[in-house]
């Protein structure tokens, strides 16, 4: 028997179940800490009040925080499309005439999903977590201080980036430059850039 | 007694962020979550410490 519907692993029905936990949780909180401030104030002098606020303001928040972050980091990994800032770059990126790096990789599938959150995470969990906090960082600069202009990436492109994919196929290896004594040390260092050869893979204007 | 009606108004302020954040997933209320609701959880937590702390000294059990 297969685990389809609502006790599906997959990690979008996770992530469901943990917005509906965090919900529950939050309520619960509220409930506690609004029963406590509904009682007099001798009753919260009371030792029974502390426990019940070590519940309220400690145990049940910290779950809810926990399910907070881990609902709401999986989600970053979507949000670049949903800010009008990327909006000519989405659309360079969907353009079936786009010659793009950026895309081929979108429209051929080449990356399954959540292509942005792909090719802009270092692997592991230090990258992960460097992305989506930098992503935070975007949100507050589109609110607080403005979208710089033009735009500018962070930090030099990672070549290990894309030879997490493509460094050990076939085709790859039989380039002479990429295995040339002198240029493989430097790309793998990240010291050359694959775009110092490749075409960029966003237009480099504002599409 | 008024710190711990501070915590319970902080906390309060927390989970609504927090709901608002697991209803409507949307980049700027992630954005309220991680820095308003958590900043108050953890004020609120910081004051709820504070009021046992206090408790316990004026009790001489620290």
């Amino acid at each position: 028997m297969g685990h389809d519907g609502m006790f599906s692993g997959d990690t979008e029905n996770v992530m469901r179940w943990l917005s509906g936990a965090g919900v529950l949780l939050g309520l619960a909180s509220a409930t506690v800490i609004v029963i406590v401030l509904a009682r007099k104030a001798e009753w919260r002098a009371s030792a029974a009040a502390r426990w019940a606020l070590l519940v309220g303001l400690f145990v049940l928040p910290s779950m809810t925080m926990l399910a907070g972050n881990v609902v709401g980091l999986h989600k970053s990994k979507q949000s670049c499309t949903q800010c009008h800032t990327m909006d000519p770059w989405v659309a360079d990126m969907k353009n079936p005439a786009s010659t793009t790096l950026a895309a081929k990789h979108y429209q051929r599938r080449w990356i399954n999903e959540d292509q942005c959150y792909t090719c802009h995470s270092g692997y592991g969990l230090g990258g992960n977590i460097k992305s989506k906090l930098g992503g935070l960082s975007h949100v507050m600069h589109y609110y607080f201080t403005g979208v710089p202009d033009p735009l500018k990436i962070h930090e030099p492109f990672p070549p290990a980036t894309c030879l997490y994919c493509h460094g050990e196929t076939a085709k790859y290896q039989k380039i002479d430059q990429h295995e040339d004594a002198e240029m493989k040390p430097k790309i793998e260092s990240g010291e050359m850039s694959c775009f110092e050869c490749h075409a960029s893979p966003h237009p480099r204007k504002k599409p | 007694m008024k710190l711990l009606t501070a915590a319970c108004v902080l906390a309060l302020f927390g989970i609504g962020v927090s709901l608002a954040h697991f209803l409507w997933p949307t980049p700027l209320l992630f954005a309220s979550f991680m820095l308003l609701g958590q900043g108050a959880f953890g004020l609120a937590m910081a004051l709820y410490v504070a009021v046992i702390v206090r408790d316990l000294r004026s009790r001489k059990v620290l």
